[in-house]
């Protein structure tokens, strides 16, 4: 007997709900402060933290990190 | 506000349009933690709060990224430990957001896109609802 209609629709919703959850986890393992510039036409850049540009960048956002405050709790 | 592209705007717009447009951009974002829409001379013109501060930080930043390449730059991404920073110039205007960690920067980008697109239009910044 065939599955029924909505038990197929619920597998493949629950399937791409792992696939995502998956994904988040990978990336915020993997995912590192950067600081990446992008300019018109597409062309982008990275600079490292390391960098004086990079350290200038982070010490920047940092500032505007303070002044945004931390988010109110709900 | 040196992006080279202040032709796209076609009047500052005004503060309460940029306050609206600073509020939609808060309802759409759930991981914003505040943020300030600036004209083309670097004032603020909405802030979430603090405005003096966010002028001197947004041009502190800007003027560090323009120094950072041999062009101004468009958008701005800088993810730390503490949050997330974005910055987008647009016809003369710019947004400026801080999102908690692992914003998704794509979606983050197109709403400040949209709403400085439709404050540059002479909209209020919500002119996706229209749609």
């Amino acid at each position: 007997m065939p599955p029924k209609p909505h038990r197929v629709l619920l597998d493949r919703v629950s399937g791409y709900a792992d696939e995502a959850a998956a994904y988040m986890r990978r990336r915020r393992v993997s995912r590192q402060p950067f600081a990446r510039l992008y300019y018109p036409g597409g062309r982008a850049g990275d600079h490292a933290g390391d960098s004086l540009a990079g350290g200038e960048l982070f010490v920047a956002a940092g500032r505007l990190i303070e002044v945004a405050g931390k988010r109110p709790k709900p | 506000m040196p992006d080279g592209e202040t032709s796209g705007v076609k009047e500052t717009p005004a503060a309460d349009a940029a306050a609206s447009a600073l509020a939609y951009l808060t309802e759409m974002s759930p991981d914003l933690r505040g943020g300030a829409i600036l004209g083309p001379e670097g004032a603020v013109l909405a802030a979430s709060d603090f405005p003096n501060r966010w002028r001197e930080d947004v041009a502190a930043l800007l003027d560090v990224a323009d120094r950072a390449g041999e062009e101004p730059v468009e958008q701005v991404h800088i993810a730390t430990e503490q949050g997330e920073v974005f910055a987008l110039r647009h016809a003369g205007l710019a947004a400026v957001a801080v999102s908690e960690r692992f914003a998704l920067a794509s979606l983050m980008f197109f709403d400040m896109r949209s709403i400085l697109r439709d404050l540059a239009a002479g909209g209020d910044g919500r002119g996706l609802d229209a749609a």
